[in-house]
C-alpha cells in the first residue's frame, strides 16, 4: 500500500509543480513506483514541466467520469523507470471533480504505486479541497517572502482542520548570497513562525527555468544545486537522515571576523 | 426604553430576547435575523434556549421567529413571556456572576493549546489564554483579558464589549494591531526591535500603553 502526499502552498508561483515533478522523478530514480497527479484542472502545467504534454490521451476527469479506465489515462515516462503522470483536464474546471471522487481515486492509485504525489492548485477553494481530500501527508512549498510565508501559515491551519497535521516544509528559491547579506528572510525565522518540520531547502537555480521549459526534471542533472536539493528531499521522504548542507553559507575569513565583532557589540548593548 | 427593536441578553436559563412592543413585526424579524447572523459564530454548536419578552406575538409570528432563529442556531426550548417582563439593557453588566461575564477581574476563560494561524479567529465572551503563538493574520477577540504564552504577531482585541480595564499580555508582544475596548494601536513604522521580555498592554488616560511586564510590580 502506497502513500499519498499532497504538495501545496496557498500562494501561486512558488514552485509547487516544479517541486512535484522533481521529487517524483527523484523517487523514481531511487527505484520507487511513483505517480504524479495534476489536480490543477483547467490550468495544467505538470505535463509540460515533465515534457509529457504530447502524450496525453485521457485525463483525470475522464477517469472520474469513467470515460476510460485508470490505466489508460496514466502516461508512462520513458526516461525514468517507474514514473507515471495522471494529467489534469484542460477544458474543464475545478468543479468537475468532488473531494469524495478524489479520495476514491487516491485509494485506487495507492494499491498500484509506492508514492502518489498530488500537485495542488494555488488557492484555498474547491481545487485545494479536492487535492487534499485523499492525501495521507502534506508537503508545503514556500519561498523566503513574507506573503508566501503568510499563505503557507494559512494552509497549515487549513490542513490541520482537514486531518492532515504535521506537514513538512520545503523552502524554495533561497538565494544564498542574499541570505548572507541579511537581505532575505532568514530560514530560522520562517521555521519559527510556521512551527513545522523542514524537509528541504532548495537554492535558487537558473537551471530550473531552463529544464522546466525543456520538460526535463532538473534532478537528472548532477551538476545542478537545486537538483541535488530535490534528490535529498526524496531521500528524506524515504526515511534517510540527510544533513542540511544547503543551509550552509560559505564564509570568508574576513566575514567571520566581522560577524564575531558585530555579535559582541550587540550583546554589550543588551 | 431603547430604540432598538431587538435586544439579546444571556441568562442562566438561556438567551433572553427582548422585543420592542411598539416595533413592527417585520422590523423585529429583520433585527433578529441580523443579530443572529452577527453572533452565529458565538453560538456555534451549542443548543440555545430562547425566551422572548416584550411584545405579544400571534401564533404565526411565533412560528416565524423560531424558524428564523433555527436558521442560525440550534434552538433548544422556547418561551414567549409577553410584555410584563422587564426589558434588558444592552450595556447592562449584571451583578450576578452567573448571569453574564463580569469584565476583566474574574469570569470564564478559554484556553487554546497550540498556534493560532493566519485566517483563524478566536472569539470568546470571557478571558482567552493562548498556550502557543498567534501568527500574522490571526485574530483573537475577547470580552475580557488576553494572555499569550508565546509570541503574538497577529491581532488581539481585549475588552471587545467595551471593558477598558482589560489587558493584553504576551511573552513576546509584536502584534500587527492591538485593540482594547475602543482604543486601537498599531506597531510603529519601520524595523521594530524584537522585545526580549514579556510585555503588557492596557489603557491609561484613554491611551493604549505597552510596558514591560515586571513580576511583582503588577498592573
Amino acid at each position: 500500500m502506497g502513500e499519498v502526499i499532497v504538495i501545496t502552498s496557498g500562494k501561486g508561483g512558488v514552485g509547487k509543480t516544479t517541486t512535484t515533478a522533481n521529487i517524483g522523478t527523484a523517487l523514481a530514480l531511487e527505484g520507487k513506483k511513483v505517480v504524479l497527479v495534476d489536480a490543477d484542472i483547467g490550468l495544467r502545467n505538470l505535463d509540460i514541466v515533465l515534457g509529457l504534454e504530447n502524450r496525453i490521451v485521457y485525463d483525470l476527469v475522464d477517469v472520474i467520469e469513467k470515460t476510460c479506465r485508470l490505466k489508460q489515462a496514466l502516461v508512462r515516462d520513458k526516461r525514468f523507470e517507474g514514473l507515471y503522470l495522471l494529467p489534469a483536464a484542460q477544458t474543464r474546471d475545478k468543479n468537475a471533480v468532488s473531494p469524495e471522487q478524489m479520495q476514491q481515486l487516491c485509494e485506487e492509485l495507492k494499491q498500484e504505486f509506492d508514492y502518489v504525489l498530488i500537485d495542488c492548485p494555488a488557492g484555498i477553494e474547491q481545487g485545494f479541497k479536492n487535492a487534499v481530500a485523499g492525501a495521507d501527508k502534506a508537503i508545503i512549498v514556500t519561498v523566503p517572502e513574507v506573503s508566501a510565508v503568510r499563505d503557507a501559515d494559512r494552509i497549515i491551519g487549513l490542513l490541520a482542520s482537514s486531518e492532515l497535521p504535521d506537514p513538512k516544509l520545503v523552502i524554495n528559491r533561497v538565494r544564498t548570497d542574499m541570505v548572507k547579506r541579511g537581505d532575505m528572510i532568514n530560514i530560522d525565522d520562517t521555521l519559527d513562525i510556521l512551527g513545522i518540520d523542514l524537509i528541504g531547502v532548495v537554492p535558487d537555480d537558473e537551471k530550473i527555468i531552463v529544464s522546466s521549459n525543456r520538460g526535463e526534471p532538473v534532478v537528472a542533472e548532477t551538476s545542478s544545486p537545486a537538483g541535488k536539493a530535490f534528490r535529498n528531499i526524496a531521500k528524506r521522504i524515504l526515511g534517510e537522515n540527510i544533513p542540511y548542507h544547503e543551509l550552509e553559507v560559505e564564509e570568508t575569513f574576513m566575514e567571520r571576523l566581522r560577524k564575531l565583532f558585530s555579535s559582541r557589540k550587540s550583546t554589550r548593548s543588551l | 426604553m431603547t430604540e432598538k427593536p431587538v435586544l439579546f441578553k444571556g441568562t442562566r436559563n438561556g438567551l433572553s430576547i427582548y422585543t420592542d412592543s411598539k416595533a413592527d413585526i417585520s422590523a423585529i424579524k429583520g433585527a433578529l435575523e441580523k443579530k443572529l447572523q452577527e453572533s452565529r459564530h458565538f453560538f456555534n454548536g451549542t443548543t440555545v434556549n430562547l425566551i422572548f419578552t416584550g411584545r405579544v406575538f400571534s401564533e404565526q409570528e411565533q412560528q416565524d421567529l423560531i424558524e428564523i432563529s433555527s436558521r442560525y442556531i440550534t434552538v433548544g426550548s422556547f418561551e414567549f413571556k409577553g410584555p410584563e417582563s422587564q426589558p434588558v439593557q444592552d450595556d447592562h453588566r449584571a451583578v450576578d456572576p452567573f448571569e453574564s461575564f463580569n469584565g476583566s477581574e474574574e469570569g470564564m476563560t478559554r484556553f487554546i493549546r497550540g498556534t493560532v494561524r493566519n485566517g483563524q479567529r478566536i472569539l470568546y465572551n470571557g478571558n482567552i489564554v493562548i498556550l502557543g503563538d498567534v501568527n500574522p493574520g490571526a485574530e483573537i477577540i475577547a470580552e475580557g483579558n488576553i494572555l499569550i504564552l508565546g509570541t503574538i504577531r497577529g491581532m488581539a482585541h481585549a475588552g471587545a464589549a467595551g471593558d477598558t480595564k482589560a489587558v493584553v499580555a504576551a511573552f513576546c508582544l509584536q502584534p500587527t494591531q492591538l485593540r482594547i475596548a475602543g482604543c486601537i494601536a498599531r506597531a510603529p513604522e519601520g524595523e521594530a526591535e524584537k522585545p526580549q521580555y514579556p510585555e503588557i498592554a492596557y489603557i491609561k488616560n484613554n491611551q493604549l500603553v505597552i510596558e514591560p511586564y515586571l513580576p511583582g510590580k503588577g498592573k
